[in-house]
């Protein structure tokens, strides 16, 4: 009875956030047209954490709002119908071996350890709720690991469907292998991440203090055990998916889970040492991950180039959840996740690689999918004049610079209405003495956006005679290297 | 072009009848008419209408595509532009020629090109795309899996990977849009073939005159239709700035590369000769720079 009607809800659950991950792509419009971050719209944890570390509110939150009240109401309804990770958990769990099934650890107090300290780092603006929140780890699983490795794999085997051919993601593997980590955590026990780790689960759990819940267990019962060994989270408030799979399993009927009878008790019990812990960890990890220099903007790596219309570094660090959505959607694959680029309070953010993929002069969907603001979305216009950063020509290696061989591809490619790189014809002296002329690429800084497209197909191997640097980016008060003229 | 058994026997039966009623008409062609000018230009506010006069003052399309033919059009699709910027061919160029193709019996006509940006962006935004499915060609993203690299003369280059479908159709039409271009001054005809290239192709700049004439010299176009509705004058070949797009509402058809692109170069104040390509092409012989020595048609629809 349970078991049908939550699983039916967990499949359809999952079969739409894939269908809207699989819609984070662009197919050439201006505009997404999907809510494709839905999911991560519907987290209250995110939303809370974001805000409080940003001390401002995007949008309201209607869907984290919903998920509110019904675990408010229920329970965490959310963990054991809804969530696609939680899902995942399940069916990799399934693969377990029945008889091993009783849980073996008493670790349910690291979410909450874990709740304490995000919030506590949050509420003094450091925002790591996008690393450990289950929305954000499986979006960023899926689009900068799982996703390309389906796709890589269709082109390994020639399979038309992924016409656009391979995609690359830097920390893919490292991700990928955190990823493997947690679905393999179901073989040591079902369900670990949602009942020990899991910091949404654990915010959930503490929104269930008055939940209406409720089991009886009638006189039929003969105290066999099995559902304690069924159970996939715990029997209290805080606990419980309301898998219903006591209900549903015992042999003698015993069991009913619904609104009558004995209420259940909450159950959170973290201890004061570690409270105390947990409290101390999230204020000390404020400087702790802020002890690089990267946070210098006259230190801050010239490679670090954000997506067009993020915030200025300091508020984009405090907004950005790392879910990969925008990685997902870029269309040339240039979105990539910084491992130390942005230092460690950075790690994991968008930053473009323009030799793996430039930003698109008139393309704006990285704005479109962020969910929290992190970059802002912007109109046509706003995104032809705004600077992400400036080419530099690497005149050692540039084709026309150094050797005197024609090539144009910087300028040919440069998609500013009046163009940034322009071409200076010189007369050089070829070996044999002849006079020649030579069209040399030059940069213009007013002009300059930053996409990157020069680097991108700059025919040079290896390192390209002309790079994108995030200097004089528009976001960055401080990289402002030009006077207005 | 093979011609088939039928197609021989037919021409062949026209031949001897044009010269046997010799004596009672005079003969003005081998098929018994005049024979179609070299160029043709059409002016005249309807892409559609122009595009038409121009094929059918050539002979008709029926005279460059036969009944069962798979015909590549070939247009310029490499830029993330709308069609007013003129970077791209005039979708409705395009598609008036696909058309015309189906409806001389056309097997299939296919629509493709191997974009600078992003190719989704570029189909859609150039409005080619919707224009091509909308009469039922066949509109494919450029897989790069189907290059195959293609012996060439050798002027510049040795060999090249081309793509295969543009290889392999028994009919190709290329369909240039006229523009500027940093180096070659002009983008026009032959430098659309920049688009059935594979490889890190931005390496043919180093020599592209001689790179062009190579692949020109075994791409050989049934019909060329250059594409002069709107011309980029300035910031070319990908534009961005209306004030740098002349109105022309004009197209320019032909079967010689080199005299179609000569012509495109007049229309910006400039010689077929000062764009090296052409001279180069016209030197090699693919075809005919001197406008001079063609048989040119003007006119309005």
């Amino acid at each position: 009875m349970w078991k049908k009607a939550r699983i039916s809800s967990q499949v359809i659950f999952f079969f739409v956030f894939l269908w809207l991950f699989v819609n984070t792509k662009s197919k050439g419009a201006d505009e997404l047209g999907y809510p494709v971050k839905a999911f991560i719209d519907a987290d209250p944890l995110l939303f809370l954490l974001t805000s409080l570390a940003s001390r401002s509110i995007e949008v309201i939150p209607y869907l984290a709002i919903v998920v509110f009240i019904v675990t408010a109401l229920f329970g965490r309804v959310f963990c054991g119908w809804v969530c696609p990770l939680g899902t995942l958990n399940n069916l990799v769990g399934g693969l377990k071996r029945k008889s091993a099934l009783a849980p073996t650890h008493n670790w349910f107090w690291v979410k909450y350890a874990l709740l304490v300290f995000l919030f506590l780092s949050a509420l003094f603006s450091l925002n790591l709720s996008g690393l450990v929140d289950p929305l954000s780890f499986l979006i960023r699983s899926f689009s900068v690991f799982l996703y390309p490795t389906f796709t890589n794999l269709t082109v390994l085997l020639s399979i038309k469907c992924a016409s656009f051919g391979e995609l690359y993601f830097l920390q893919g593997s490292f991700i990928g292998v955190l990823f493997l980590l947690v679905l393999g955590l179901n073989l040591v026990e079902r369900r670990f991440w949602c009942r020990y780790l899991c910091p949404l689960g654990a915010f959930l759990g503490v929104l269930s203090r008055f939940s209406v819940l409720k089991k009886t267990v009638s006189e039929r019962c003969n105290n066999c055990g099995l559902c304690e060994r069924m159970c996939q989270g715990n029997p209290n408030k805080a606990e419980c998916f309301l898998c219903g799979d006591c209900d549903d399993g015992c042999p003698q009927k015993a069991i009913h889970l619904g609104f009558k009878g004995k209420e259940l008790p909450w159950g959170i019990d973290i201890g004061k040492r570690r409270l105390f812990g947990a409290i101390f960890g999230g204020i000390i990890a404020v400087p702790l991950f802020r002890i690089s220099p990267t946070r210098k903007v006259a230190f801050a790596s010239e490679k670090l180039i954000r997506p067009p219309g993020a915030l200025e570094e300091k508020e984009f660090l405090r907004r950005c959840v790392r879910c990969g959505e925008c990685m997902k959607v870029c269309i040339t694959n240039g979105l990539q996740p910084t491992l130390l680029e942005a230092g460690w309070e950075g790690i994991w953010t968008p930053f473009l690689v323009p030799r793996i993929g430039y930003c698109e002069f008139r393309c704006t969907l990285c704005g479109q999918v962020c969910p929290t603001g992190a970059i802002k979305r912007l109109t046509g216009k706003e995104k032809e004049s705004l600077k992400i950063g400036l080419a530099v020509i690497e005149k050692n290696r540039c084709l026309p610079h150094a050797y005197s061989i024609p090539c144009i591809v910087c300028e040919e490619v440069c998609p500013t209405p009046k163009k940034a790189i322009t071409l200076e014809t010189v007369t050089v002296k070829t070996k044999d003495g002849k006079e020649m002329e030579i069209k040399k690429p030059q940069v213009d800084p007013e002009l300059c956006v930053g996409c990157g497209i020069c680097e991108a197909k700059c025919p040079v191997v290896g390192s390209p005679a002309i790079y994108v640097t995030s200097a004089g980016e528009t976001r960055e008060r401080e990289k402002k290297f030009l006077l207005d003229r | 072009m093979i011609l088939s058994r039928r197609e021989f026997i037919s021409g062949l039966a026209t031949v001897a009848a044009a010269f046997t009623c010799d004596k009672f008409f005079p003969l003005k062609g081998a098929l018994g008419k005049e024979l179609p000018p070299d160029l043709v230009l059409v002016q005249g506010p309807s892409p559609q209408r122009i595009t038409r006069t121009a094929i059918d003052e050539l002979g008709g399309m029926k005279r460059f595509i036969s009944r069962g033919d798979v015909v590549v059009v070939k247009p310029n699709i490499g830029w993330d532009r709308t069609p007013e910027y003129a970077a791209n061919t005039n979708p409705q160029v395009v598609s008036t020629l696909v058309q015309m193709c189906y409806e001389v019996g056309a097997k299939k006509v296919k629509v493709f090109d191997r974009t600078v940006a992003n190719p989704q962006r570029c189909y859609l935004q150039s409005g080619i795309a919707e224009a091509v499915k909308a009469v039922g060609g066949e509109v494919s993203f450029v897989h790069e899996k189907k290059f195959r690299d293609v012996k060439l003369p050798g002027n510049a280059l040795k060999s090249w990977p081309l793509y295969v479908e543009a290889l392999e159709a028994d009919k190709v039409i290329n369909v240039p849009i006229a523009k500027n271009h940093g180096l070659t001054r002009l983008s026009l005809g032959m430098k659309n073939w920049m688009g059935i290239m594979g490889g890190w192709r931005g390496m043919i700049h180093q020599r592209i005159n001689e790179s062009l004439v190579d692949i020109s010299l075994i791409m050989k176009p049934t019909l060329i239709v250059l594409d002069c509705i709107r011309i980029l004058t300035d910031n070319g070949p990908q534009g961005g700035n209306l004030s740098d797009v002349k109105i022309m509402n004009t197209v320019v058809a032909g079967v010689d590369q080199v005299a179609v692109d000569a012509y495109g170069a007049t229309l910006f104040g400039l010689k077929g000769s000062d764009i090296g390509y052409v001279k180069l092409g016209h030197e090699l012989g693919v075809g005919v720079m001197d406008l001079t020595k063609l048989k040119i048609k003007y006119l309005k629809a």
